[in-house]
C-alpha cells in the first residue's frame, strides 16, 4: 500500500515537473520565437520621398503574431505595405498588420511585402545602417540594424569583394 | 457552288493578307522573344506630343528618334515598382554594353506632374544613372501620351485614414499631398522612328530583356 502511494506521488511530482519545464518551453518560444533576418533599406536618390524596408521575418513559436508598427527616428510617416498587381495595375495597399504563421515566415522583398519610410528627414547614404524597431501584437519589440544597399545583386558583390579582402 | 468559291475567296483574302503583313509587323519574332510582345502598328504611329525633360528642355516624338529607347512611366513618391523599375534598367543597360550593344536610351515619364518637376525628377533620376531622362508637363498632356502605350493609373488619396481611388483625370485635392499612384508597369522599346515597337510586362527579368533587345535590333 505505501509503496503505491510513494509510486503515486513520485509519479505525480514527475508529472508536475514535466509539465512545469514544458509549460516553461513554450512560453519561452512564444516570447522570443520571432527571428529577424537580412533586414536591409534600399538606398535611393538624395530626394526621394520614400524608401522600402525589407528583410525575412521568422516566426518559430506555437502562435500566429503579427507585425503591427515599425518605429525609426528622422521620417514623417511609416506605414505597413504590399505591392499587388491587380486590374493590370501594380498596386501598393496599405496594411494594417503583417501576418507570420506559426512556425513559418515572411518575407519582405520589392514587388511584394514591404515597409515604406516617409518624408525622410535626411535620406540614408549606401551602407549607412538604420536602427528600427518593430512592434508585433504579441506585446514583443524587436530592435534591429538596417543596412542601406541597392538590392540583393549588389549585397551579393559587395559579399564577394568582401570576401576577397 | 458559290459558298465554296466564297470559301476560296475569303482563304485566298487571310493568305494574301498574312503574306502582305508577315514581315511589316514583325509578329514573325514572337516565337523567339522570351519576355516581350511585339505592339509595331505601322497603321498607328505615335502621336506627337509635348513635354519637357528633366533639363527643362522640349521633349517631344523627335526626342525619340535616331536611336531605340526604353521608356516607362511612374512617379518619384513610389517606393518600390518604379525605383525597381529604373534598377532594373541601370541593370539591363550595363548587360546590353556587356554584349557589345548600344544600351537603348532609358526615358521615365512621370504619372505624376504635380509633384514630379523637372528639378525634382533631374536629382532623382540621375541617382540611377547620369544618361536615364526624366520627362515630366503638363498633366493633360501626360495623360494623352499614356494612351497610346495601354498604360493607365489611378491616384489613391487617404482622408482621415480613409482611402478613396480617383481615376486619371480627376483632380487630387490642393491640400493633399501624400497620395499614392497604383499603374500600369510595362516598359516599351521605342524604335528609331519613334514609334513603340515592344512592350516589357512585369516582372522585368533583365536578361530576357537583354536577349529580346537583341534579337529585335537584329531583325529590324
Amino acid at each position: 500500500m505505501f509503496n503505491r502511494i510513494s509510486t503515486t506521488l513520485l509519479s505525480l511530482i514527475v508529472m508536475t515537473f514535466f509539465n512545469t519545464s514544458n509549460a516553461q518551453m513554450h512560453h519561452h518560444a512564444s516570447n522570443g520565437g520571432i527571428e529577424i533576418t537580412d533586414p536591409w533599406v534600399r538606398s535611393a536618390p538624395p530626394n526621394a520621398p520614400a524608401l522600402g524596408l525589407f528583410m525575412q521575418i521568422h516566426n518559430h513559436s506555437d502562435n500566429d503574431v503579427k507585425l503591427k508598427s515599425v518605429h525609426t527616428a528622422g521620417y514623417g510617416r511609416i506605414e505597413l505595405h504590399r505591392t499587388i498587381e491587380s486590374d493590370g495595375m501594380m498596386k501598393m495597399v496599405r496594411q494594417d498588420f503583417m501576418p507570420i504563421a506559426a512556425h513559418n515566415q515572411l518575407t519582405l522583398k520589392p514587388g511584394s511585402w514591404h515597409v515604406m519610410l516617409i518624408d525622410p528627414e535626411k535620406v540614408p547614404s549606401m551602407g549607412e545602417v538604420v536602427n528600427i524597431q518593430l512592434n508585433f501584437d504579441n506585446g514583443m519589440q524587436k530592435n534591429i540594424d538596417a543596412k542601406v544597399r541597392k538590392g540583393k545583386m549588389m549585397h551579393h558583390n559587395m559579399h564577394k569583394q568582401q570576401h576577397k579582402h | 457552288m458559290l459558298k465554296k468559291i466564297l470559301i476560296i475567296i475569303g482563304i485566298l483574302a487571310v493568305g494574301f493578307l498574312l503574306l502582305n503583313t508577315n514581315n511589316t509587323d514583325y509578329k514573325h519574332l514572337a516565337k523567339d522573344l522570351k519576355s516581350s510582345h511585339i505592339l509595331f502598328n505601322k497603321d498607328k504611329p505615335l502621336i506627337d506630343f509635348d513635354l519637357v525633360d528633366h533639363n527643362n528642355k522640349a521633349f517631344n516624338k523627335d526626342s525619340l528618334k535616331g536611336h531605340w529607347s526604353l521608356l516607362f512611366f511612374g512617379y518619384t513618391h513610389c517606393p518600390d515598382v518604379c525605383p525597381t523599375g529604373l534598377m532594373d534598367m541601370a541593370q539591363l543597360k550595363m548587360i546590353l554594353s556587356e554584349k557589345g550593344i548600344t544600351p537603348p536610351e532609358v526615358v521615365f515619364v512621370t504619372f505624376d506632374a504635380r509633384r514630379d518637376t523637372p528639378e525634382v525628377l533631374k536629382s532623382y533620376i540621375a541617382y540611377f544613372d547620369k544618361d536615364f531622362v526624366g520627362v515630366t508637363g503638363d498633366q493633360n498632356s501626360i495623360n494623352r501620351i499614356i494612351k497610346p502605350f495601354g498604360a493607365y493609373y489611378e491616384n489613391v488619396i487617404s482622408i482621415d485614414g480613409v482611402s478613396a481611388i480617383l481615376k486619371s483625370g480627376q483632380e487630387i485635392p490642393e491640400n493633399i499631398n501624400n497620395y499614392l499612384i497604383n499603374h500600369t508597369a510595362w516598359i516599351y522599346l521605342i524604335n528609331p522612328d519613334g514609334e513603340i515597337f515592344a512592350g516589357f510586362p512585369t516582372p522585368h527579368k533583365v536578361k530576357n530583356m537583354a536577349d529580346d533587345i537583341e534579337l529585335i535590333v537584329d531583325q529590324f
